[in-house]
Formats: C-alpha cells, sequence, structure tokens
C-alpha cells in the first residue's frame, strides 16, 4: 500500500513538474524568439542606417542642418528615401540634430505624421547625448514609451563630428503578435497548473482534515492523552522489546467523584494527566486506558530495565505532593502503579498490559500509593503467562483446579482453629500455577460459576473429610451476582451438616454498591450458620460503616498493617485501634501476614484472636 | 507567473502609465502657471481624452464655456472668445495659435513633448520656474 501511495506520488510530482517545465518553457521560447527578432530587426535597421547614412553623404557635403535648411528640395527627397524604411515593424524613422543649447531638432522625418524642419523633439538625452559622445551606434531598449519596443540610434558624421543621428524606433507590434501567438498556449498550462494547484490544495486541506479527526478520534477529549483507539494501533506495530509497561490507577477516585462531584473527578484526572505528561518523554506514550487508569509505555534506555520503575515513582511523589485545588477545597491525590518490565516475554500485547494490571491489582492490595514491579526476567515464562480461557476451561473439565489450604491459629491456644483455603490450578505439566495468573481471565466469563462452585466442593469435601473450619474467599460482586449467589446457596442447601464450618470471607477493596441487598444476602447465608468474615480490613479507606451495614463475625486485618507492625508506630496503632473496636462490637479478629516470631508476640499482646502467615504454616496441598 | 500577469496587463499599466504622466505633467504646469493662486482654476477643454485627466488634478474645475475659463487646453483650432491661458494639445494646433497660446503639451513619435512660447508667455507676465527653462522656445 505504502508502495503505491510512493507511485501514485511520484506519477503526480511528475506531471506537475511536466506542466511547469511547458509553462515556463513556452516562456523562454517566447523571450528566445523575441531576442532573435530583435536581433534580426537591428541587423536591418543598420543596414537602413547605413543606407540613410550613404543617402546623406551623398547629397551633403559638411553641414546637414545648414544644408537641408537651404535646400527644401533635398528634404523632401530624403524623407521619400526615410518613409520607404517605415513599416509595421520600423514605426518611426526620423533624423535629429542637437543645436548649441543641447536640445534635439528634426532635420528629416520619414513618419506618416511628419515633424517640421528644426522642430524641437524631446528624446531619451541620456542615450542620444552618448551617441554624439562616443560616435559610436545605442540601442535603447524602450520600457516606458507607448508602442516602441526598441530604438536603434546611429551617427552620421561629418570631418569626424557627429552632425546628427538617424533614429529608427521599432514597434511593439512584433513581440505583442509573438505574445499573442503563444498566450492561449500559455494560458493553457496556466490553466492546468491552476487546476493542479487548486487539486493540490483540496488534496492537502483533505490530509490536514484527516489528519485532524484521525488525532482527534485517537485522543481522549478529557485529559488531552492517548486513548484506546490509538491503543489498538500501537498494539499492531509496537517492537515489545523497546518498551516497558506502567499501568496507573487514582486511587480513592470514586470517592473524589462522590464526594466533591464530576467536575471535580474531571479536573483531578486532567491534572493527573498534567503532571504525568510532563514526567516523560516523548518517545513515551501516555494513554487513558479506562475511567481513571492510564497506561504508559516507557521507552526502554541501553542496559536500563529499572527505567519504568524510577518514572514510575517518580509521578507517584509528584502526585503526592502535588495539592489538587479544586474551587475552594484542596485534594490530596495518590496513585498506584503496576509494571511490567520486560513485555517481550509475553505472548502478545495484551498479556503484558494484563501483567501490569495485575501488579497494579498487587499495589492496590499492598496498601495503594505504591508501584509494584514483578521483574519477569528469573520466572518461567510458564508462570508469567496467564492463563487463556480455554485453559482454563480444560483445567475444570480436567479437575485441575485444587485448593491449598493456609493455617488460621487461634493465638491464645496457639492451635489451628480454621483454614483458609486457597485457589491453585495444576498445569499441564504439573506446576502449581497461582490464581493471580487465571483469576482474571474467569473473571465475568460463564466459566467463573463452575470455578466458584468447585471451589465450594472442594472445600466441602474437605471440612467432610477432616472436619475442620474453612474459610473461602468471595467477592461482594459474587454475592451481588445473582448466579453466583444461587450457586452458592444452592451449595450451602446441598451440605447444610457442614455449613457451620464454613467462613465466606469478603474483600474490602471491592467498592460496596447495593449494601442493602448485600446485607439481606448475607444475613440469608448466615442463616445457614455461615460465619461472614470481612477481608483485608485496614487498607484503603477504614470505613467504619461496614460495621453497621455487615453482618460481620471476624475481622481480617490487612496484612500491610500487620507485617510492619513490629516496626512501624503507625501500623502498631491503627492495628491496636482496630482490635480495640472489634473487641468492642464482639468481633473476631484475625492478623494476616505473621511472617515472625516478633510479629506474633506483638499480636498477643494486642489481643488479636487469630493469626496466620508464613511464620505460622505455608499453604499446602493438604491439611 | 508574475511575467506572464506583467504581460497580460501590458496595455492596462502603459495606459495608467501614460495617464499618470499626463497628470503629473499638468499638474505642474498648472502650478508654474498660477504659483500664487490658491483658488479653484477653471478650465476648459475641447479634448474630451483629456478631462478625466483634469478632474483628477485639485484645484481645477472644468467649465462648459471658453470665457468662463482661466485656463483653456485646445486640442483643435477654433474661434475662441476667452481671455484665458490658451495651452494646446497638439503641436500643429500650437502652431496655429502660436501669437496666442503660451505653449502645449503633446505626444510625439510615443515621446512626451513640452513646449512654451516665450513671447507669449511675456504678454501674460508669466515667468516659469527653473525646472521648467529648458522647454521655453523663442518662436515656433
Amino acid at each position: 500500500m505504502k508502495q503505491t501511495n510512493k507511485i501514485y506520488i511520484f506519477l503526480f510530482a511528475s506531471i506537475v513538474l511536466a506542466i511547469v517545465y511547458l509553462f515556463f518553457a513556452t516562456h523562454t521560447i517566447q523571450q528566445k524568439l523575441n531576442s532573435n527578432i530583435e536581433t534580426i530587426l537591428i541587423e536591418q535597421a543598420k543596414s537602413f542606417a547605413k543606407n540613410i547614412d550613404d543617402e546623406l553623404h551623398e547629397h551633403i557635403q559638411k553641414d546637414p542642418y545648414a544644408e537641408l535648411k537651404q535646400n527644401p528640395m533635398l528634404q523632401e527627397h530624403l524623407e521619400g528615401a526615410l518613409s520607404i524604411i517605415v513599416n509595421d515593424f520600423f514605426k518611426y524613422v526620423f533624423v535629429l540634430y542637437r543645436d548649441d543649447a543641447g536640445i534635439y531638432r528634426y532635420l528629416l522625418d520619414g513618419s506618416d505624421e511628419k515633424a517640421h524642419f528644426n522642430q524641437r523633439m524631446s528624446v531619451e538625452k541620456k542615450y542620444w547625448d552618448s551617441v554624439y559622445k562616443t560616435k559610436q551606434p545605442v540601442i535603447i531598449k524602450q520600457s516606458e514609451l507607448e508602442n516602441i519596443w526598441v530604438t536603434y540610434l546611429q551617427p552620421v558624421i561629418f570631418d569626424n563630428e557627429v552632425k546628427a543621428v538617424v533614429a529608427i524606433d521599432f514597434s511593439t507590434q512584433l513581440p505583442t503578435s509573438i505574445y499573442n501567438a503563444i498566450e492561449p498556449l500559455q494560458n493553457v498550462f496556466l490553466y492546468i497548473f491552476v487546476a493542479i494547484g487548486i487539486l493540490v490544495f483540496i488534496l492537502l486541506y483533505q490530509t490536514l482534515l484527516s489528519l485532524k479527526n484521525k488525532q482527534e478520534s485517537i485522543t481522549d477529549a478529557l485529559t488531552q492523552t492517548y486513548n484506546r483507539t490509538f491503543l489498538r494501533e500501537l498494539v499492531k506495530g509496537i517492537d515489545m522489546s523497546k518498551y516497558q509497561i506502567m499501568m496507573l490507577d487514582i486511587d480513592y477516585f470514586k470517592q473524589i467523584n462522590d464526594n466533591y462531584g464530576h467536575k471535580a473527578g474531571d479536573y483531578v484526572l486532567k491534572k493527573t494527566a498534567q503532571i504525568i505528561s510532563q514526567q516523560i518523554r516523548e518517545d513515551d506514550y501516555l494513554i487513558r486506558y479506562g475511567g481513571e487508569e492510564f497506561l504508559l509505555f516507557i521507552k526502554k534506555g541501553e542496559n536500563e530495565n529499572t527505567l519504568a520503575f524510577k518514572i514510575a515513582e517518580r509521578i507517584r511523589k509528584k502526585i503526592e505532593k502535588t495539592p489538587f485545588e479544586y474551587e475552594d477545597k484542596t485534594m490530596r491525590i495518590t496513585v498506584s502503579i503496576g509494571l511490567t518490565n520486560n513485555p517481550e516475554h509475553f505472548k502478545t500485547l495484551s498479556l503484558a498490559i494484563k501483567h501490569a494490571d495485575e501488579m497494579l491489582y498487587r499495589a492496590k492490595r499492598e496498601g495503594r500509593n505504591k508501584v509494584v514491579s514483578h521483574n519477569t526476567n528469573n520466572t518461567k515464562k510458564e508462570h508469567i503467562e496467564r492463563k487463556n480461557i480455554n485453559e482454563m476451561k480444560e483445567a475444570l473439565e480436567e479437575d485441575r483446579i485444587i485448593c491449598y489450604f493456609q493455617a488460621i491459629v487461634n493465638v491464645n491456644t496457639n492451635k489451628i482453629c480454621k483454614y483458609e483455603a486457597l485457589a491453585r490450578m495444576i498445569d499441564k505439566d504439573g506446576s502449581i500455577v497461582l490464581p493471580y495468573l487465571f483469576l482474571d481471565t474467569l473473571a465475568h466469563t460463564n466459566l467463573y460459576n463452575d470455578f466458584t462452585k468447585r471451589i465450594l466442593e472442594l472445600v466441602f469435601e474437605k471440612i467432610k473429610s477432616k472436619k475442620v473450619a474453612i474459610s473461602v474467599n468471595l467477592n461482594f460482586s459474587d454475592i451481588l451476582d445473582n448466579s453466583i449467589y444461587k450457586i452458592i446457596l444452592d451449595e450451602l442447601q446441598k451440605h447444610q451438616e457442614l455449613t457451620k464450618w464454613l467462613t465466606i470471607e469478603l474483600l474490602e477493596y471491592e467498592i460496596m454498591q447495593e449494601s442493602s441487598l448485600i446485607q439481606e444476602r448475607l444475613l440469608e447465608i448466615k442463616s445457614f450458620g455461615v460465619q461472614i468474615a470481612l477481608d483485608d480490613f485496614g487498607s484503603g479507606f477504614a470505613n467504619y460503616s461496614v460495621f453497621e451495614t455487615l453482618p460481620l463475625d471476624i475481622l481480617k486485618i490487612d496484612g500491610s498493617l500487620i507485617k510492619n507492625i513490629d516496626t512501624s508506630k503507625t501500623s502498631y496503632t491503627i492495628t491496636h485501634s482496630i482490635a480495640t473496636l472489634s473487641r468492642e462490637l464482639g468481633i473476631t479478629t484475625v492478623a494476616e501476614f505473621v511472617h515472625s516470631k516478633e510479629v506474633l508476640e506483638i499480636v498477643q499482646e494486642l489481643q488479636i484472636d487469630e493469626a496466620q502467615g508464613f511464620y505460622l504454616a505455608k499453604p499446602s496441598a493438604d491439611i | 507567473m508574475k511575467k506572464i500577469f506583467i504581460l497580460l496587463s501590458f496595455s492596462i499599466i502603459l495606459f495608467a502609465d501614460s495617464f499618470s504622466v499626463e497628470k503629473k505633467i499638468y499638474a505642474h504646469i498648472i502650478n508654474a502657471l498660477y504659483p500664487q493662486r490658491a483658488a479653484v482654476i477653471k478650465v476648459w477643454t475641447d479634448d474630451t481624452a483629456k478631462l478625466r485627466v483634469l478632474q483628477s488634478i485639485p484645484r481645477l474645475k472644468i467649465v462648459k464655456k471658453p470665457q468662463e475659463a482661466d485656463f483653456l487646453l485646445v486640442h483643435k483650432e477654433k474661434e475662441l472668445q476667452s481671455k484665458g491661458l490658451i495651452f494646446t494639445t497638439d503641436y500643429h494646433t500650437l502652431e496655429s495659435y502660436k501669437d496666442r497660446a503660451i505653449g502645449g503639451f503633446y505626444w510625439q513619435k510615443g515621446r512626451p513633448n513640452i513646449l512654451f512660447l516665450r513671447q507669449n508667455l511675456k504678454k501674460h507676465h508669466i515667468k516659469l520656474p527653473e525646472d521648467m527653462q529648458e522647454y521655453i522656445e523663442e518662436s515656433l
């Protein structure tokens, strides 16, 4: 296609050049014709002037003025000779002399409208005087005289002194005739030239319009960044090995919209885009990926695998430090960022983007206002690649979806009181695939229903066989989803004798909507004896209204607080506050991410009821 | 392209040029003949080709009767009952009025020619400025 365009452009340019060449060639031809004719006429004029000079010398001894004044017959005779020369090309033929005052006067006039002898004549004095001075002929190219093209002047010399000047005026008739003959041809080229000019102008205008439209179609109207249309184009031609991918999301954006209004939200989006733009380079691409999500392609430097991380940190810090002032309100904004450092390790760009999205998800999970980068260099490729829907379908059909179980320990008795079921997939090669590599693939598909059903079946099988309490993770959206809610209820109905051993952990990071429906459905679930736990409490907005709206039995304190509890006073104080509040409300507390003896001791000191973490037990396939 | 447009408008330019040349020369002549006079100068002419030029010159007012005119621009010889200054637009007419006319401005072989007659200038006590002295002829 590009090659064809080049050919068209070449052909078009050739035609334009040919027309331009012909246009100027006709002009050159005209000039050459004029020049040649001028030369011929000058030669002819020279010959005529010489004849006149000969004639004058034949009849005049030494003083033309005196002798012609005395001899009107001779005047008449010589003027007759001059008039023979006058024709369409030689318009005027006359002889002037210069008097003592320097004024030129007629001696002879061969023209149709004769001047009188000794009549004064205004001439181009500079040239005429030069003939007297140099005694040489002069050719004047007339540009200001009407109907006269060239004047040829020849001195008439007697006794080595110029006594008169023969003047022959060439008519403009001949060059005008040449011009008139060539004019139609030139006009044709001129019209073609103008037509091509108009065509080129229209084409350029259309191209500009098209470029403008294209630019608009790939630009997000609000933030003036690229949009997803641009991303679709980019995906087709990008060399993944030259870029690192950054997925950025504004933290708690929904709350900004809810609290300050959508205009404030738009302002935050615009300003965030502005700040990001200032932190990246011309080679980088900034794309508004979703509502408050931005996707960046950062051009890799040579041997620089941490560039995206550095830029991401710079953006994060800049946004964190910048006050967002809208009307009379000042907002503090933070962003979470996920990175894919080596997109070329992924099968497709969309998988690399999904990976960045997962890293973003982790950043959110780990407390937001964070950059999370998963260096894929040292990871086995099969573990990096997200599972596709067909692989998931096969895994479900072949019962390769399993549960790992991580023990939850009663802090007071130091005994295992419960297990948390954690979904895993057994890959075809027998390796274990973590849920972040397949959960997103399942989301919003029918397979997700089968997956949920399968997990609940596995959990109930384990409860039945081991007679242990097990908690299973669900999203708030699962409760709101009629199909999944039905599956949950069906499973609870089917295993009524085992439901008292079951705890459902709901993830806090999900935006809670339709809280009355959630409340109603959770109460229905609780009626089976199932306990309801809220997961990751303390990360994000520690919204205490959940205690009002949700029928909670257990509160799982977010790992990001617990893991730093021995080093961060803030984490300690927040955890203490949550533990005290829960105790007051009669809600069991569970500390996640207990990774050391020190942390466990503080958990005990804060009278948190239960704990889980790698220090206590790692997830395993069996109980 | 420029050359073509110049050629296309060749005659228009020439016309414009001769018009502006004539305007300049007549304005100069009028100023030389009436250096002190700030008021309107009444002009009569039988040369309709000169009307446009005369109308474009400030201070001039075209009148219909020769006897009302201060300045008569004559192209063809005729009986003129006027005390105004006679100036011709043709050499042969100037010859006809050589006893009365102060001068003439005419085109000869494509060239503009100005001519004043000394004895008639004297009759009207006209003294031309220095730059016009060269156009004064003793007689025809």
